[in-house]
């Protein structure tokens, strides 16, 4: 929806634009890719953007698993959202970063942490391609058509509070990043009629829960904290939390969430008898 | 009998599958399959439990899982039961199929196996539309319900439709235990997949599992919304046994539906006069489940008797 609003921004302005979205597994929290193409001409390039002149990262969780600026142009840019200043923002290569904190102002005007909208006032402010003005009149237009005037007056509020608290300067280069391999076997390689066994690869496990290594963490924007003092040890969270991430110790009779696999859904929070358990942002 | 304190540890359901947050789906299966144990073969066909559970060459399941159409839930079920039956080997063989997938396309498949009494337990996970492939109706869909192929329109608001009874469709076929089950209800959960695993025969046990992308709401009342929903009469817990009915849970007062569908978004915009429609159809329920409790106040406005039977929608839709 971002790369829709930023494309018809750019029409509106006057230029060409496209947009559209990787299909993919679209779960709620579950990284995403879309692509805009913006120019004063024609487009006809239809593909996927493989060597973008500006990225775009709505979550800065994913700045440890994945490879961010993979080919992105030498002069080209890095908006993300981050609580952090873009010296601090560490990239694997030395290139133009603009940061600002999405999700708080997200959460602040909007009360969802939704950062689409925000993004997008950092991304007018950081490159000067769209000016904010004509940002805000096409957030307003499509946000208000689908959700009512008002959602889109206050997504408009937040793509223009971005636009002003957008810090700009250059990322760091010193980590080295490797792709995550991937395991895609041939059709030759399984046998047929024959079952996917447990096993170990060079991209690890595979096979049956196999998914233990998909460490999924990056999809919380709150995570649960348990009082021990309050908790009863009723167990409601530990049957509840579709995760299956709260453990059980036994012999301690305790109870201990595994926060690589917790989504912060807060099922735990709301179901919990005692008040105990309360959700707090997971990256402040 | 197991409590929740006694239930398996295991996780054969592993952490890190890729279900939205809070998704009521991945609850239920993995409460499911602690109560089943590890000698339980799984068979799922299209849905989001086989897009967030299995995504080739990676998997969360623990136990042998199986995949294939979406129609024929029924049918592969009866074949893994027989496979392992021939091997000599003892196992419960389990079918998670959606609402679309028993509602709608896999009902013929699901009746064999029923007529049949093959030896296997079906699970029905009623999210109430086809979630997976971006929300559209099914017959599970409650009446007034957007979905995208119901949309919320100037003339007509939401789905047309009430749901299907498919309660009294699988039991028609005589079969030793059909049950329903809510997350919300921990101990009746258990209690009824326990029992379900014990039976000999066609087991068939349908779970309410709230969708929070489906339903518009937030993450962390997935539980919440499936006690309203017993509360309200829009989900009812009862068993049937050998063609005996039992109910298992008797909820308080009546509460008004109105609770319950205002907790999500795709309910919102349902006018006055369909909201009172949609309470005569559960009102209707109400007294047929709970006969001795009495109609509810709310329930004693209009006649009741006449909703469902032939409304003008019907009439124009399907003649006199």
């Amino acid at each position: 929806m971002a790369a829709q609003t930023l494309a018809e921004a750019a029409v509106n302005e006057g230029n060409y634009a496209v947009a559209f979205p990787f299909f993919g597994a679209e779960r709620r929290g579950a990284p995403v890719l879309a692509f805009t193409r913006i120019d004063s001409k024609k487009i006809f390039s239809k593909t996927q953007v493989y060597a973008p002149d500006c990225v775009v990262v709505l979550d800065d969780s994913l700045l440890d698993t994945i490879d961010v600026v993979a080919g992105l142009k030498p002069q080209g840019m890095a908006i993300i959202n981050s609580k952090e200043k873009p010296e601090d923002i560490d990239l694997g290569k030395i290139i133009k970063t603009a940061t600002v904190n999405a999700t708080s102002i997200a959460l602040e005007i909007l009360k969802a942490p939704i950062t689409n909208t925000a993004i997008l006032g950092a991304f007018a402010k950081a490159t000067g391609i769209i000016r904010i003005e004509s940002l805000e009149e096409s957030i307003k237009e499509k946000f208000g058509e689908k959700l009512g005037a008002k959602v889109g007056e206050r997504n408009a509020l937040a793509a223009r509070t971005a636009y002003e608290r957008t810090i700009t300067g250059k990322s760091r280069g010193v980590k080295k990043l490797e792709a995550r391999k991937q395991w895609l076997p041939t059709h030759q390689e399984i046998p047929v009629g024959g079952a996917l066994i447990e096993g170990k690869t060079d991209a690890g496990l595979i096979g049956p829960g196999s998914f233990i290594e998909n460490k999924v963490s990056g999809w919380a924007t709150y995570r649960p904290l348990r009082d021990r003092a309050k908790c009863t040890m009723c167990l409601l969270c530990w049957f509840y939390c579709p995760e299956g991430t709260i453990h059980r110790i036994s012999d301690r009779g305790d109870l201990m969430t595994n926060y690589d696999y917790c989504k912060g859904c807060g099922v735990c929070a709301n179901e919990c008898p005692v008040d105990a358990i309360k959700m707090v942002r997971a990256r402040a | 009998m197991i409590t929740i304190k006694e239930l398996s540890d295991d996780n054969l359901f592993t952490a890190g599958h890729t279900a939205c947050p809070g998704c009521g789906v991945a609850m239920s299966i993995r409460n499911a399959i602690r109560v089943l144990g590890k000698d339980t073969v799984i068979y799922v066909p299209a849905s989001c439990a086989v897009v967030f559970g299995t995504t080739f060459p990676y998997g969360a399941w623990k136990v042998p899982f199986f995949h294939t159409a979406f129609e024929n839930t029924g049918a592969c079920l009866s074949g893994m039961q027989a496979a392992f039956e021939k091997k000599g080997k003892k196992v419960t063989a389990v079918g998670f199929a959606g609402d679309g997938g028993t509602y709608d396309i896999g009902l013929q498949s699901m009746s064999g196996a029923a007529e049949r009494n093959d030896d296997v337990l079906y699970i029905c996970l009623d999210n109430e539309a086809y979630m997976n492939t971006g929300i559209q109706r099914s017959g599970g869909t409650p009446f007034g319900a957007w979905t995208t192929t119901t949309p919320v329109g100037k003339v007509i608001q939401g789905n047309r439709r009430f749901k299907k009874n498919l309660g009294d469709i699988v039991a028609a076929h005589e079969i030793p235990y059909y049950a329903t089950l809510s997350i919300g209800h921990p101990l009746d959960f258990i209690r009824k997949v326990e029992k379900a695993k014990n039976i000999r025969g066609f087991r068939f046990l349908h779970m309410f599992t709230p969708c929070i992308p489906g339903w518009k709401m937030d993450p962390a009342k997935t539980v919440e919304v499936t006690k309203r929903a017993v509360e309200s009469g829009m989900w009812t817990l009862y068993e049937i046994e050998n063609g005996e009915k039992r109910i298992t849970h008797k909820p308080g007062k009546m509460k008004s539906v109105k609770d319950y569908l205002m907790m999500q978004g795709r309910f919102r915009h349902m006018s006055e006069e369909d909201i009172k429609k949609l309470q005569m159809w559960v009102c209707r329920k109400w007294n047929l489940h709970y006969k001795e409790k009495g109609a509810p106040e709310v329930c004693e406005i209009p006649q009741f008797e006449e909703h469902h039977a032939v409304t003008e929608e019907h009439r124009e839709m399907h003649g006199p």
